[in-house]
């Protein structure tokens, strides 16, 4: 139970500052820097570096093998001293937050004795200076079968065309796929979903292998006969493989193993209605009751009252509050405060009395009545300037002054519904902090809905982070526009 | 903390060492989870989204009017629906299969097994009604025709029209045909259908989202152990246990 002064003091503290910085991430300071991200971390895999051309400086052979289009690979008619295999690595490796990667390579000539491979390298493979170790060590293994390579990790995997064997690390090959030849056309994916790699031949798949490594691979391919000539395509071009279709087939593996877990019907009904109540949807609340005790047969969920440990705390006053914030009026509001929990505006500092002065001030603005909003400010907002935690916020109110047509400013997002709302949310949570029954201090912060949305975020992240940073984030919003099957 | 839960913090450890899974403490948890940062009006519209699709129409309107999110679909569709759904939940098939013509004739005429599963569960309530001739003449006429078409819906047919057969029904094999959950069964059925003639999903997404959580979690036990939410309609972190 709260009572003791410094206990509700820290509480208001609490609320105060988790709704100022749910505002700062929407401010005019914040929107270059961590807003953006905030709003934009849906487009986090296209920040990603993703190949785009081969890499001439760090591979064997270099300018000597690589066209200049930077494309295409082609093994010299003439011996070529020194070099007798060609492998070549893309000049980044393989972009990983994501759900598949891949890339394809054409065979134009299989040349003397159609060596060519497909396949991953691995990072820190430098063939300047280590000249004659190259990863997709396969091939080079073939002519000098007995050599020792320094700096030779179990880390490489190549799909060949003379045989049509998968060679992996420092293992003989392993009988994998058809052999493949000129006028061919072969693939190399990587699914991080379900961790392997996978290989491609005329657009079909043709083998998978567990991806053992967990560092960065490169794109690579190989030529080691004379003639020998491929070209990769990074997607610039059409992929022969329909990656799409792939894509969507992992999706729906994926969809199917999570249709089977068991949860109750009502579970839903439940979560829905605590967050009416946590966030005083209260007419909401009352129709949908309503529906559910009138369907057939009755939802159980209205029966089993109390889940939430706020229930019905203040449901009303929270209703109305919350209504009058959304209306705009905020003298309505600021009154009942003071009336109803006059602990909660007692402190005028506080960061919940300068979010409401804040917003009597936007909605002056909003209403065109400049006069009057330059002097609530000079009044209002002066108190407010000693604190170094609120300058930024403030400054943006008073910035919408300068501006004939605000709303289309920089700081225009205070004119948005998303303002109203978050000061009704932070008013909203300032009461429920006020119900002796609490006993989580962080309870009036989050709906369970909100909860049970950070625990499955969470456990992607760390799922994702114990994997090498590997594979696709978890992104409420795209679920929310995804059309499932 | 009690000495008893140090004793099990430490057994958890252990057990994660063994296993050589990373160990996350609820203060670190926690830690995480404030750093994740979930939208209000994504919530509001996940809210929304459940709201239309499970047909609660006045909830939705209210709920734009309260938190000022949009339906994802146009709300007097809904009213439609629902009356649809209610008409199959209380035994008017007739009703309901007129309800679904007048909304789009094409949502039958492209769905077979939904059309058969109307006219079952119309022959259904005619053997609930004790209406045996009309049930029979019924069966003959419109169903065993389709009947014919279709070894499943034969199949179903016949043990429908089994009902007939059986002096005390509700015992009997075939009781489960007359129980209220073949109507809501039905009704379900009917509900996906239209939501898809609208080119809406069947299912709201919610649900989908609390298995995903349950998923991931099974996911996550393999690599670590960490706190977990096991009761989801409380939403409570469980402390990391043996």
């Amino acid at each position: 139970m709260v009572n003791d002064p410094e206990q509700i003091n820290q509480q208001q503290d609490l609320v105060g500052s988790y709704f100022l910085e749910l505002w700062r991430l929407k401010s005019k300071s914040a929107a270059v820097s961590f807003a953006k991200h905030f709003e934009d971390e849906e487009l986090e895999e296209e920040g990603e570096d993703v190949p785009t051309e081969l890499d001439t400086l760090n591979s064997s052979g270099g300018f000597s093998i690589v066209l200049r289009d930077k494309l295409s690979v082609q093994y010299p008619s003439v011996n070529l001293h020194g070099h007798d295999v060609g492998v070549v690595q893309a000049n980044c490796p393989a972009p990983v937050k994501r759900l598949v990667y891949y890339f394809e390579m054409h065979v134009k000539n299989a040349g003397a004795k159609g060596h060519v491979a497909i396949g991953f390298t691995t990072e820190g493979f430098n063939m300047r200076r280590q000249p004659g170790a190259p990863l997709l060590l396969a091939a080079l293994r073939e002519i000098l079968p007995c050599l020792a390579l320094p700096g030779w990790e179990a880390n490489s995997y190549g799909y060949h065309g003379d045989d049509g064997l998968l060679y992996r690390g420092q293992g003989k090959g392993e009988a994998f796929g058809p052999t493949y030849t000129t006028g061919d056309t072969v693939g190399g994916g990587i699914n991080y979903a379900s961790n392997k790699l996978f290989f491609t031949k005329n657009g079909q798949v043709v083998g998978t292998v567990d991806k053992d490594v967990k560092g960065r691979l490169y794109p690579t391919i190989a030529v080691h006969s004379q003639n020998e000539e491929v070209s990769v395509n990074f997607g610039k071009d059409p992929f022969l493989f329909d990656t799409k279709a792939y894509e969507a087939t992992e999706r729906a593996r994926q969809h199917v193993l999570i249709e089977s877990m068991s949860i109750p019907q009502e579970e839903s009904y439940g979560i829905v209605r605590s967050y009416l109540q946590h966030y005083g949807y209260e007419e909401t609340l009352n129709v949908f009751d309503v529906a559910n005790q009138s369907s057939v047969p009755s939802i159980p969920v209205a029966d089993h009252n109390g889940f939430n440990e706020h229930a019905m705390y203040a449901l009303n006053h929270r209703k109305i509050l919350r209504k009058l914030i959304k209306d705009g009026e905020i003298d309505a509001a600021f009154s009942n405060l003071h009336q109803w929990y006059p602990k909660t505006v007692e402190e005028d500092t506080s960061a919940i009395s300068l979010m409401l002065h804040c917003q009597k001030f936007i909605e002056l603005v909003r209403a065109e009545r400049l006069e009057e909003a330059m002097d609530y400010g000079r009044t209002r907002f002066e108190k407010f300037y000693s604190f170094t935690q609120y300058e930024d916020l403030v400054k943006d109110c008073a910035a919408l002054l300068a501006y004939e047509e605000p709303k289309k400013s920089s700081v225009g997002y205070l004119l948005g519904e998303w303002q109203r709302e978050n000061v009704a949310d932070a008013v909203n949570a300032m009461i429920l902090s006020t119900n002796p029954e609490m006993k989580d201090h962080r309870s009036c912060l989050h709906s369970y809905l909100e909860r049970l949305l950070r625990q499955l975020t969470a456990c992607f992240l760390e799922k994702r982070l114990l994997n090498g940073n590997q594979g696709e984030a978890f992104h409420l919003r795209r679920v929310l526009l995804a059309k499932n099957p | 903390m009690s000495l008893f839960w140090s004793v099990i913090r430490q057994l958890a450890e252990i057990e994660a060492m063994a296993t050589s899974k990373k160990v996350i403490t609820r203060e670190e948890w926690e830690k995480k989870l404030n750093d994740v940062k979930i939208q209000k009006e994504d919530m509001n519209k996940l809210v929304m989204n459940f709201l239309v699709t499970e047909g609660f129409v006045d909830a939705a309107e209210k709920f734009r009017m309260e938190s000022g999110t949009e339906p994802d679909i146009d709300l007097a569709t809904i009213t439609d629906r629902m009356a649809v759904k209610k008409a199959v939940q209380s035994g008017n098939v007739e009703d309901a299969i007129e309800k679904v013509n007048d909304l789009n004739p094409e949502i039958l005429d492209t769905n077979p097994q939904l059309f058969f599963h109307l006219q079952q569960q119309r022959l259904i309530e005619l053997i609930r009604n004790g209406k045996v001739e009309e049930a029979l003449e019924f069966a003959q006429e419109e169903l065993a025709p389709r009947g014919e078409e279709n070894q499943s819906f034969l199949e179903e047919l016949e043990r429908t029209v089994s009902l007939l057969a059986f002096e005390d029904v509700k015992n009997s094999p075939v009781g489960d045909l007359l129980d209220i959950s073949q109507r809501l069964k039905t009704a379900s059925e009917v509900n996906a259908a239209i939501l898809t003639s609208q080119s809406h999903e069947k299912d709201p997404k919610l649900p989908g989202l609390l298995r995903m959580l349950l998923w991931a979690q099974n996911q996550l036990d393999e690599k670590a152990v960490y706190p977990r939410i096991t009761d989801l309609s409380t939403a409570t972190l469980q402390d990391p246990s043996v």
